[in-house]
C-alpha cells in the first residue's frame, strides 16, 4: 500500500490555499486594480523558485468527519529566490477577510512569525508584501477577553533591522499593525493610487477627530511618500514596485555578515567626462544639476535613488564606481541651495546608517551652505535633527570619501566629514568652505569696523573682498587642510581607486554594527 | 489641452521673469528664477507647451508649492 490517497488529499487541500478567499473575492481585489498574494509573489521572484511554508493552514470544515473545504489562512510565504538569492518573503491576502490577523498556533507571518524567523535563522533578505489592516475588535468576542497591545509583537522585527535586508512594500490599505510593520525596515515602497498607509484610517479619524477625509488623501503616496517621508520611494504600478524591490536588493548583501555584491563593470574606470569642468557655473548665484553630475560619475546606469520625492535639498542614492556598491549622498543646490532642512537631515541620516549597517562605503558630493535657517526652520527643529545627521555620521565606521563640490559650510558641512576616519576631503576648484559663507559673517564679525568707517557699505565690501581671496582652495591645500584638490574630470577614475582599496578594509568590519549613546 | 501648473520648489522672492504669456516652451526650459538662499533656483518646464498665464511679477513672494504659471500642453 502507498501513501497515494495521502498525496491525493495534498494535492486537494493545496487547490483550496490557490483559492485564496474564493472567486468573488479575488475578482473584488482584481477589480480595485490589485494583484493578489501569490500574483505578487510569482510576479517578484524568479520563476519556480518559491518553495510555500504552511500551505495548508487554514480554517477547515469538516461534515461527519469529511473535510469540505479551508478557508486558508490570510497570509501566504515562503522561500523564493531574487535574481538568484535565496529570500524569505510572505504577504497578508486581502481576499480572506481583508488579510487581518487570524489565530494560530504559531503566525505565519506579518509580525513576528515564522517567515521573520527564517530571514533570522539562515540570514537571508525579508521582503513584506503589505495588504492588511491588522487587528480586529472581534477577536474579542472569538478569545472572550482582550489582549495586550504587541500580542504579536515587533521584537523579531525590530532585531532583524540589525542583521539583514528588510524591504516592506505596501501593496493595499495599510493601517494599524501592518503600516508599523513597513517602517520597521531598511527600505519601504508603495504603489501609486491603489495603497494607502497611515496609523489609523478614515472611520477612526471621523470618530476621533470628526474629520472627514478619503483615505487616499489621508494616506496616499502624495501625503506618505512626498510630504511625511513616513514610506520611501513610489512605484507607478505594483509591476514597477517589484522592479522597484528587485533593484534595491541588487545594491545588498545578504545579511551584515557578507558584502554587498559587486558586480562586473562595463563602464571604464578612467571615463573622464568633459562636462565635468563646465557643470558649476562661475556665478556662485547659479545652480546646478547634481543629478547630472552623479550620472557623469557613477557606473553607466547604476544609480538607484532612495527617497527622490522627500527632503530633496539632499539626494540619496546607491551606485556603483567599478562595480562595487556606493552610497552617495549629495546636496542639491537646485532645493534652497542645498541646506540642510529638517527632512533632508532625517533622510541623511537613515541613509547613513543603512550604508554604515550593509558596509557600504559612502561619497558625499557636497554643496551645503550650512542648515536651513530662518523661523520656519527653527520651529521644525532643524538644528536638532541636522546635529543628528553630524552625530550620525560621526558614529558610522565604514569609509566615507568627501568630494567638496561647491559650498561646504557649517554644522551640515560637517555632517559630511569622516571626522572619526581617514577625514579625507577632496575638492573641485570651485570648492569653497568655512564656519559660515562670508557674506553672512562680515557684518556680524566686523561690525563696529565697518560703522566706524566713513563709508561703511564701501569697507564692508573691502573686507569681503579681502577675505574672499584668502578663501581660495588653493591656500587650504597648501596648508593640507584639505587633502587634495583634483580636476573634476578626474573624480571618477580618483574616487574609484580609493573605493577599490577600501574593499579589503570593509571584508574587515563585516559583522552588526553596535551603536552606543544616546542620538540628539 | 491639459492645463500644466508650473510651481516653485522654494521659497523666495521672483527674481527675473524670462518668458512672457504666449510663449512656445519646450521641455527643461527655465520660466522664471526665484531668489533664496542667496541662490537663483530656476522654475524649470517639465513637458513642453505654451505659456498662458504667468501668475506673479518680479519682486513677488513665493511659497514652496505655489503654482507661478499656467502651461497648456
Amino acid at each position: 500500500m502507498s501513501w497515494e490517497p495521502e498525496a491525493n488529499e495534498i494535492a486537494a487541500r493545496r487547490r483550496f490555499s490557490e483559492a485564496l478567499g474564493g472567486e468573488e473575492s479575488v475578482a473584488r481585489h482584481h477589480g480595485a486594480g490589485r494583484l493578489t498574494v501569490r500574483e505578487r509573489i510569482a510576479a517578484l521572484t524568479d520563476a519556480g523558485s518559491f518553495r510555500e511554508v504552511g500551505r495548508l493552514t487554514g480554517a477547515a470544515t469538516y461534515v461527519d468527519g469529511v473535510l469540505r473545504s479551508v478557508v486558508p489562512a490570510p497570509y501566504v510565504m515562503g522561500l523564493a529566490q531574487i535574481d538568484g538569492r535565496p529570500v524569505a518573503i510572505g504577504g497578508e491576502d486581502f481576499t480572506v477577510r481583508g488579510g487581518t490577523s487570524w489565530g494560530s498556533d504559531r503566525r505565519k507571518g506579518g509580525q513576528g512569525g515564522f517567515v521573520e524567523d527564517l530571514a533570522h535563522e539562515y540570514r537571508i533578505p525579508l521582503v513584506n508584501l503589505i495588504d492588511g489592516s491588522g487587528g480586529s475588535v472581534s477577536s474579542a468576542r472569538r478569545r472572550g477577553h482582550t489582549v495586550f497591545p504587541g500580542i504579536h509583537g515587533f521584537e523579531q522585527s525590530a532585531a532583524l533591522l540589525g542583521e539583514v535586508p528588510v524591504v516592506c512594500a505596501v501593496t493595499g490599505t495599510a493601517a494599524g499593525g501592518p503600516a508599523g510593520r513597513a517602517i520597521l525596515s531598511h527600505w519601504s515602497v508603495m504603489v501609486k493610487d491603489t495603497s494607502q498607509v497611515f496609523a489609523a484610517g478614515p472611520p477612526v479619524v471621523q470618530r476621533s477627530l470628526g474629520q472627514t477625509i478619503a483615505k487616499e488623501d489621508l494616506g496616499g503616496s502624495a501625503v506618505a511618500v512626498d510630504a511625511a517621508g513616513t514610506i520611501d520611494n513610489v512605484a507607478a504600478s505594483e509591476a514597477d514596485c517589484f522592479q522597484m524591490i528587485r533593484r534595491f536588493l541588487s545594491y545588498m548583501p545578504q545579511n551584515v555578515w557578507e558584502l554587498p555584491p559587486s558586480a562586473p563593470c562595463e563602464d571604464p574606470v578612467d571615463r573622464c567626462a568633459d562636462e565635468l569642468l563646465s557643470i558649476v557655473p562661475r556665478d556662485r548665484r547659479k545652480p546646478y544639476d547634481m543629478r547630472r553630475l552623479m550620472r557623469l560619475v557613477a557606473d553607466q546606469g547604476s544609480l538607484f535613488e532612495i527617497q527622490p520625492s522627500f527632503g530633496k535639498a539632499v539626494i540619496t542614492a546607491f551606485g556603483r564606481m567599478n562595480g562595487k556598491v556606493v552610497g552617495f549622498i549629495a546636496n542639491n543646490p537646485m532645493i534652497y541651495g542645498g541646506a540642510m532642512d529638517v527632512k533632508a537631515a532625517r533622510k541623511q541620516t537613515h541613509f547613513v546608517e543603512l550604508c554604515d549597517t550593509f558596509h557600504i562605503p559612502i561619497v558625499f558630493l557636497v554643496d551645503v551652505p550650512g542648515f536651513m535657517v530662518g523661523l520656519q526652520a527653527e520651529q521644525a527643529a532643524t538644528l536638532r535633527e541636522g546635529m543628528r545627521a553630524v552625530y550620525v555620521s560621526l558614529q558610522a565606521t565604514v569609509p566615507m570619501l568627501t568630494v567638496v563640490i561647491r559650498k561646504c559650510y557649517g554644522m551640515a558641512g560637517m555632517a559630511t566629514c569622516d571626522k572619526n576616519g581617514l577625514d579625507f576631503k577632496i575638492a573641485w576648484p570651485s570648492a569653497e568652505w568655512g564656519s559660515l559663507p562670508i557674506e553672512g559673517g562680515v557684518a556680524a564679525a566686523y561690525r563696529r569696523e565697518i560703522a566706524a568707517a566713513p563709508d561703511p557699505k564701501a569697507r564692508e565690501q573691502e573686507i569681503e573682498a579681502e577675505l574672499r581671496a584668502l578663501a581660495s582652495p588653493f591656500r587650504t591645500a597648501e596648508a593640507f587642510a584639505v587633502e587634495e584638490i583634483i580636476d573634476p574630470r578626474e573624480t571618477r577614475p580618483y574616487l574609484c581607486a580609493f573605493l577599490d582599496a577600501a574593499q579589503g578594509r570593509l571584508a574587515i568590519d563585516r559583522g552588526p554594527k553596535a551603536r552606543y549613546g544616546v542620538r540628539p | 489641452m491639459a492645463n500644466i501648473e508650473a510651481r516653485s520648489e522654494v521659497n523666495g522672492s521672483v527674481w527675473k521673469l524670462l518668458v512672457e504669456p504666449g510663449a512656445a516652451v519646450e521641455a527643461g526650459d527655465t520660466l522664471m528664477l526665484i531668489e533664496s538662499m542667496k541662490m537663483e533656483i530656476p522654475v524649470i518646464v517639465e513637458d513642453g507647451g505654451r505659456v498662458v498665464a504667468i501668475l506673479v511679477k518680479e519682486g513677488d513672494a513665493v511659497a514652496e508649492g505655489q503654482v507661478v504659471a499656467e502651461l497648456e500642453g
